[in-house]
């Protein structure tokens, strides 16, 4: 403390100090804060109560309607007398020239035909008890959401009931998506590890920096665009199935197009390739580090290719696949446009399409935050496994 | 372990315009320690990677035991290099480094342990199979690394400047230790440095390096005693030089003329009349001027530095500097004005051309 002061003077150090404590504490602490605690605070969304209360304020829509043909009538029959036609059109109303409706709703399906046998005084009799009856109903609609509203209050609180409500279905989808995000993982890095070998040792440096250069520009494009454009390679009247229906290969007018999208396959893919960079840079950083010396010397020993990788280079490279193991992992885990565009009518979701749901669709951020709590953890819970299946330490990863 | 024969014809490696070897005969004993003497960027890197097949030459072939390597990997073929930086793979165990080789060949666990504390014993490393190359001294790691080089029983072991890491003494420890271990296996050594002191001292023969070429091969006592050229007089040892143009060649002897008269020497190049001469001679075969030396010269004493067993005396005559080496038998070393002397049979006469230092 009192070397960065000396370092940088009092300003800056204090500058610096605020900035990384409003970080901390507003961008880290706060969020997760509020996220564990809506995720153990149960609040009843879409209980009984809200669907009694719904039911309620519909009969007094109706009641609304009623009071409306009500006072059409009233007006009517006052303006009319007891001999007046009751067809005939009146200016001041347009309502009362329309034939006379039969229908126990009036004012919402007229009866065709002006062929009307009841008269006005009697409709209004028989609206004005109907009225009656729903208001009623309605006292006893709000009496019953008051009370399920109480019994909802009184189950509300600090509870593990958002975890414990989750659908089986969404547990499954939870370890599912673990699995899946593992495999991309997996498969990410069986791709980067070559391509970051192949940097690293590249035999001069310009090579080097044009690969990692090749590796780049596709993500100065948008991520969003990035997943389109394999959309339209895959989809069904696609890049791909055109040109397996230009080699023979598929029929494309005889409906033989191959379904490449709203598959995990195709969902992977496209993981693997927008998650990339994020596996190659910390195995190419860690491997740049291993001495050309040490392959030659396996080499000259007389081990083969596979040897060297995984007695001498792999080993070398360990925190750099941790690292990027980590990435990718926690990526993927939590990916939700790459699942939304590459997969739309996949079946099962991935999880991340849930939390996103409950979030923005349900409305239900206590839900959502117990199943992104679940993530949060299983991220943790991989961290700490990584770290040790590769016998990795925090300063190394940190490296 | 057997050693085997290496012999280079007409070998050279181009890079582009510029040529790292120029195509080079050279035939290496089988069971010689042979080293190959050069300053940096002379090409005898390049040599050793054409032998251990990690360059493809451009040109020419590489044989070993008689049998044409020049098309295939390092790995198959009965070389073992030990690199400069050594290259132990450092997050193995000692043992595992030494056994590596014998793990790339399929030989089972219990077996390649044994034989690598066979191979530790053998260099002064036993006991210390289960630590990390990083808990061991340069020296030890040198010698790990020459058991691990040893483990695959190459015929032929190729020597990148494996000393040059260490601190003297143990340099001079580890030239000892190489040579018994080249002795004790009969491997065919070629050793690579720019260290004439460590090739005089290990090899049998030597082959002096300049600039993509070889000046001269031969026994060690051969590139000391009679230098071919005047750079190899000058790379190995120290050597004083005289420059003149010739006066009189006969008897297998050259003289020349200097500032300081004429002189005489070996005719090792058989140089005509009037050629540009360099005469070479020893600091240690000067010395005060004795009843049979031949030639005499006066100069100044400069300076004189202890070396323990003899005393460094630089003199200098007009804009010649001459360094003698006066043997230490206790007396005060000469001040001022001094007569130097030698016999015409200790200097060398050889035609001028390009020297080691400037």
């Amino acid at each position: 403390m009192g070397e960065m002061i000396r370092f940088y003077g009092r300003f800056l150090t204090g500058l610096i100090l605020a900035l990384v404590a409003f970080w901390f504490c507003a961008l880290i602490l706060m969020p997760q804060i509020s996220m564990i605690q809506r995720a153990f605070h149960y609040e009843a969304r879409d209980g009984a109560a809200a669907q009694a209360v719904l039911e309620a304020n519909r009969l007094q829509q109706r009641v609304a309607t009623m009071e409306f043909d009500i006072r059409a009538l009233e007006r009517e029959v006052a303006a009319g007398g007891a001999g007046a036609a009751p067809a005939a059109p009146s200016p001041s109303n347009p309502f009362a020239g329309l034939p006379s409706p039969g229908a126990p709703r009036p004012g919402f399906a007229p009866s065709p035909g002006g062929a009307a046998a009841e008269a006005p005084e009697a409709r209004l009799e028989r609206l004005k008890t109907e009225r009656e009856g729903l208001t009623a109903s309605i006292a006893g609609a709000r009496a019953e959401a008051q009370r399920l509203r109480a019994e909802e209050v009184a189950a509300q609180g600090w509870s593990l009931r958002n975890f414990t409500l989750m659908s089986p279905l969404h547990w499954r989808i939870f370890g599912l998506t673990l699995v899946y995000a593992l495999c991309v993982t997996v498969l990410s890095f069986l791709v980067c590890y070559p391509i970051a070998y192949a940097a690293a040792q590249a035999k001069t440096p310009r090579r080097t920096a044009l690969l990692l250069l090749a590796l780049t520009i596709p993500y100065a494009l948008n991520e969003l665009l990035r997943i389109f454009a394999w959309t339209m390679i895959l989809a069904n009247q696609g890049l791909l199935n055109q040109t397996l229906d230009a080699l023979g290969i598929i029929d494309l007018s005889q409906g033989g197009a191959v379904r490449w999208l709203a598959s995990n396959g195709s969902v992977f893919l496209v993981m693997v390739y927008t998650y990339m960079l994020f596996m190659v840079f910390p195995i190419y950083g860690s491997l740049e580090t291993l001495d050309r010396n040490q392959i030659e010397a396996a080499k000259d020993l007389g081990a083969s290719s596979w040897r060297i990788h995984w007695r001498v280079a792999l080993p070398h490279a360990r925190p750099g696949v941790a690292v990027g193991a980590i990435m990718t992992f926690m990526l993927a885990v939590g990916s939700l446009s790459v699942p939304q565009l590459v997969g739309p009518g996949l079946h099962p979701d991935w999880f991340s399409q849930i939390v996103n749901r409950n979030f923005f669709e349900s409305n239900n951020w206590n839900v959502g935050s117990a199943q992104a709590l679940l993530l949060l953890v299983s991220c943790t819970i991989f961290i700490f496994l990584v770290m040790r299946i590769f016998r990795v330490g925090i300063r190394e990863i940190a490296r | 372990m057997q050693g085997q024969e290496v012999a280079l014809e007409r070998l050279g490696m181009r890079f582009g315009e510029f040529t790292a070897v120029e195509p080079t005969d050279l035939t290496i004993k089988a069971g010689e320690f042979f080293s190959i003497l050069g300053p940096s960027g002379c090409g005898k890197t390049t040599i050793l990677r054409m032998v251990s097949g990690f360059q493809r030459p451009s040109e020419g072939r590489v044989l070993i035991g008689g049998q044409d390597m020049t098309a295939l990997p390092p790995n198959k073929r009965p070389t073992a290099l030990i690199f400069q930086t050594l290259a132990l793979f450092p997050l193995m165990t000692i043992w595992e480094n030494v056994a590596f080789g014998l793990e790339a060949q399929g030989v089972p666990k219990a077996q390649r342990r044994k034989r690598a504390e066979e191979l530790l014993d053998l260099v002064a490393l036993g006991g210390q199979e289960e630590k990390r190359p990083a808990q061991l001294s340069g020296g030890q790691r040198q010698r790990v690394a020459v058991a691990r080089a040893l483990a695959v029983e190459p015929a032929v072991l190729l020597l990148d400047e494996p000393l040059s890491a260490l601190d003297l003494k143990l340099r001079q420890h580890m030239r000892a230790e190489l040579k018994t271990i080249q002795r004790r296996t009969g491997v065919t050594f070629i050793y690579i440095t720019h260290d004439q002191g460590e090739a005089l001292a290990m090899s049998d023969r030597v082959a002096v390096m300049r600039a993509g070429r070889v000046e001269q091969v031969g026994p060690t006592e051969e590139i000391y005693n009679r230098p071919a050229t005047s750079f190899a007089a000058t790379f190995v040892g120290e050597n004083n030089l005289f420059r003149g143009k010739t006066t009189r060649a006969e008897g297998g002897l050259a003289e020349i003329s200097t500032p300081f008269g004429l002189l005489r020497g070996e005719n090792a190049d058989s140089l005509a009349l009037g050629e540009e001469a360099m005469l070479f001679i020893r600091p240690e075969r000067l010395a005060p001027a004795r009843p049979e030396h031949d030639l005499r010269l006066k100069a100044q004493v400069e300076r004189a530095d202890l070396e323990g067993p003899f005393f460094n005396l630089f003199l200098r005559a007009g804009d010649q500097r001459i360094l003698l080496q006066l043997p230490n038998e206790g007396a005060t070393p000469p001040e001022g004005e001094m007569e130097l002397g030698f016999s015409s049979r200790d200097a060398r006469v050889l035609r001028a051309g390009a020297l080691a230092h400037g």
